[in-house]
């Protein structure tokens, strides 16, 4: 029974990780057509912004000492400022390219912004102690032990969710911006400014990719310049899964992957279990052959002019 | 004069898809272009939006030169756009398209009238309110789009083959709104349509377009018994459709 709970608690919090992870990017495929590749090198970076820009073995926290809601607010908006600055200084001269143009610029672009930690950071993976009380346990009533930092990835989570449905039914903005989703030009010929809107989706996918660096460097306690590679992958997965172009499939993706990642870690024999990724992959193939559109079906899907 | 295209070139590759066309609409004016599939009149339409970029001649709404603006310049400058095939946003309500059309707007009283306006023009719109905008018929989708394109408050609307798919009668309605917008708020419209059947009824001026070039501009009045429109649609001098037949 205990094991049974916190496989569901830990399969919850790889699933919303992933989730979030996979709107970051669902966020910028859907007014933009770019598969941002370099989603996860964002969230690396903003785990380096925590400590002194040094390639000494021990990392000296240098954000991460603050206050910890400076912290947030600072890494959050150095994500923000990232993420903008790649769609200034490079994505916006190739928005009009083909998607797969845009995806391998992406490519170049994340391995640059790894050779810059490198360069800065040194090429060694470094320990950070970030938020140390969120990685102790915490008693369910019937005494099941439990990870505080994965109730906070799942409480984290849902508070994004509702505030992003919130943000797309309820505001201006919002409703521009899946009207842009779906019909970018059309968008554009009713006044709606095209590169406001993308900076606007920068913008989002940014600040999530920001509170991704903290719960997963909270969560690592390490940090290596590569970290952001693995991740990207199962983000871009979970995205395929759901349905590309669907922000509702790109959840429903992330927790599918995340789930069946956990569950199979549980109930695979042994000497499976260091292929579990492998099986998760099989699986994606299965699903994909099954439903080649996804496990979400969107209900306008148009081409970008 | 409202909105001036002078002699405008417009390329989609090697081959001008328009080679100096020139379009003239004054305020308050009906004015419709027609001409067979291909002639460019979408493209005409497209340039005028800032969508295509013309590379040579110009285009002037107002007094102001428009061509080489982005469509959103255009669009806030006064021009809003039908395209062809409607393009409503089939994953939003029916409201959320029409307030898609308020974007560019900030008077909120204005808007919230207009809005109100809109809706008693088109009852139907009403009661579809929180519908999903693609669940609407091929008639209702026409009159939702007119209705965000005046939420924009234009100055002048560009229509584009409004009666497509339509049934006969559908499109009586929607040229009957379409003069009662004339009338009641002094809206400046420019349509695009294949046949010049409707164009004769319910235009002041009338142009007709093949293979990219304008082959006839007049008054509508002028024209009413059809046989130059005809000819310059066809681009014959004899050989018209056997009485009763075709008409375009
Ligand atoms: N996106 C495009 N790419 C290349 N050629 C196009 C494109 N759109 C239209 N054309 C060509 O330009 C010409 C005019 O097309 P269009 O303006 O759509 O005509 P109409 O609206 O009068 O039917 C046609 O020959 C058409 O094939
Ligand atoms: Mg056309």
């Amino acid at each position: 029974m205990d094991f049974a709970i916190q496989t569901i608690i830990s399969a919850l919090s790889f699933g919303s990780f992933y989730a979030l992870g996979a709107l970051g990017i669902g966020l910028l495929f859907s007014v933009l057509r770019l598969i941002n590749f370099a989603h996860g090198d964002f969230i690396t970076l903003g785990g380096y912004a925590l400590i002194v820009p040094s390639s000494a073995v021990v990392a000296a926290a240098l954000i991460g000492g603050f206050h910890p809601v400076l912290v947030i607010v600072i890494i959050v908006a150095f994500v923000v400022i990232l993420a903008l600055l790649t769609y200034f200084l490079i994505f916006q001269y190739v928005q009009n390219s083909s998607p797969a143009t845009m995806m391998i610029v992406s490519f170049a672009l994340g391995y640059t912004l790894q050779n810059i930690v490198v360069m800065i950071y040194g090429g060694r993976p470094k320990a950070v102690n970030l938020f140390p009380e969120l990685t102790g346990q915490v008693q369910l009533s019937d005494g099941v032990g439990v990870q505080i930092l994965q109730l906070v990835i799942i409480a984290v989570t849902w508070i994004l969710l509702i505030a992003l449905v919130l943000f797309f039914r309820r505001t201006r903005a919002g409703v521009q911006m899946r009207a842009a989703a779906e019909d970018f030009r059309m968008a554009r010929m009713l006044g709606v400014r095209g590169k406001r809107l993308i900076a606007l989706a920068f913008i989002l996918s940014g600040a999530l990719a920001g509170i991704m660096s903290l719960l997963f460097v909270t969560q690592k306690g390490v940090l290596t310049f590569e970290m952001g590679v693995p991740i990207m992958l199962f983000f871009f997965i979970a995205t395929v899964i759901g349905g590309m172009g669907s922000l509702v499939g790109a959840v429903v993706g992330g927790y599918a992957v995340g789930i069946a990642s956990v569950v199979l870690s549980a109930v695979l024999p042994e000497d499976i279990r260091p292929f579990r990724d492998a099986c998760v992959f099989l699986i994606v193939i299965i699903v994909l052959l099954w439903r080649p559109q996804g496990l979400v079906l969107k209900k306008a899907s148009q081409e970008r002019v | 004069m409202l909105l001036s295209v002078e002699n405008i070139t417009v390329h989609y590759s090697r081959l001008p898809a328009l080679r100096n066309v020139s379009v003239e609409v004054d305020e308050g004016e009906i004015v419709c272009i027609v001409g067979p599939n291909g002639a460019g009149k979408s493209t005409t339409l497209l340039s005028i939006s800032g969508v295509l970029n013309p590379t040579s001649g110009e285009i002037i709404f107002d007094g102001q030169k428009i061509n080489g603006m982005n469509p959103e310049t255009v669009a806030r400058a006064g021009i809003s756009q039908v395209p062809e095939g409607r393009h409503v946003f089939t994953t939003l309500n029916v409201e959320e398209n029409l307030r898609i059309g308020t974007t560019i707007r900030n008077d909120r009283a204005e808007i919230e009238k207009d809005f109100k306006r809109v809706l008693e023009t088109f009852p139907v719109l009403a009661e579809r309110r929180k519908q999903s905008a693609g669940k609407l018929s091929g008639g209702e989708q026409q009159m939702l789009v007119i209705g965000r394109a005046l939420l924009t408050n234009p100055r002048i609307m560009t229509i584009d083959e409004p009666s497509l798919g339509l049934a006969p009668n559908l499109v009586d309605r929607v040229y009957e709104t379409l003069t009662e917008l004339r009338r009641d708020r002094g809206l400046t419209l420019l349509i695009v349509e294949q046949s010049s059947e409707r164009a004769l009824k319910s235009a002041d001026r009338l142009y007709v377009l093949r293979s990219g070039e304008m082959q006839l501009e007049g008054n509508t009045a002028d024209l009413q018994d059809g046989e130059k429109v005809r000819q310059a649609y066809f681009g014959f001098e004899e050989g018209t459709p056997q009485e009763g037949g075709v008409t375009f």
